[in-house]
């Protein structure tokens, strides 16, 4: 990336990322072959990121492949990331979402993290929330720096939890 | 299904995908499935902390569903 002469040679950021998602995309569509499940796999870029989603064909029909918590979405997307990885060398930031499930937890801590800083705004007083992983803080991280408040992350995985901070 | 499908996953994380062997067992705690894997690729397979290998439980289990199964990832040189 020094000399012009190696800018041929460098793949775009985002071919790259598409790249990652059809990596990803084989082998997920194999996984789900061999269990027998029904689900389209659909590829974008979101945010400097590979995006992929597993889409169920009925509605419900893959809630086993999220879990009740998310956690084997996430046990997923770490298995994928090193899929990714194991090819291209690189380490890859897929997110990976099956069935709409992280946009709908996202919804739910959009509107928690607003209670929270009405409740910040209210009280003067930090508020601090239950655990939650490193996709659903950043959730919450962002949605207080949105609102112009500041937040902080303290305790030990998987005991983690978000503390909006008072302006 | 089961062990086919531990297989797929753990022949994409590792470097010699030709050296993956998964074997099913019944035992009465359920179905056992070791899984064998080139000596280069082992710390691949449990990842820090066994982070991976806990990764592949949790994807297997679901796919289990309601029947228990475990998960051995075996260490070749040591067994």
């Amino acid at each position: 990336m020094t000399s012009s002469e190696t800018q041929p040679v460098a793949p775009s950021p985002t071919k790259r990322l598409e790249d990652e998602g059809e990596i990803a995309a084989d082998y997920l569509e194999e996984l789900l072959d061999i269990a027998d499940l029904d689900g389209d796999i659909e590829i974008d870029v979101e945010n400097d990121r590979a995006a992929v989603e597993i889409v169920a064909e009925a509605p419900g029909a893959l809630k086993h492949l999220a879990g009740s918590h998310g956690e084997v979405l996430e046990a997923l997307q770490e298995l994928t990331r090193l899929a990714v990885q194991t090819r291209t060398g690189e380490r890859s930031r897929l997110m990976l979402d099956v069935a709409g499930y992280r946009a709908a937890r996202r919804a739910e801590l959009v509107t928690l993290a607003e209670s929270a800083i009405a409740a910040v705004r209210e009280s003067g007083q930090e508020v601090a929330l239950d655990p939650l992983n490193a996709f659903e803080r950043k959730v919450v991280h962002d949605q207080v720096a949105a609102a112009g408040l500041s937040s902080d992350s303290r305790g030990v995985e998987p005991e983690r939890y978000v503390v909006v901070l008072p302006a | 299904m089961l062990a086919d499908a531990l297989e797929h996953l753990v022949r994409g994380i590792v470097d010699n995908p030709d050296d993956v062997r998964v074997a099913s067992r019944a035992t009465r705690r359920g179905d056992l499935l070791e899984v064998r894997v080139h000596p280069d690729d082992l710390g691949r397979v449990i990842g820090r902390g066994g982070r991976t290998a806990r990764a592949l439980r949790t994807v297997v289990g679901a796919l289990a569903g309601d029947e228990p199964v475990r998960v051995d990832v075996v260490d070749v040189d040591r067994r």
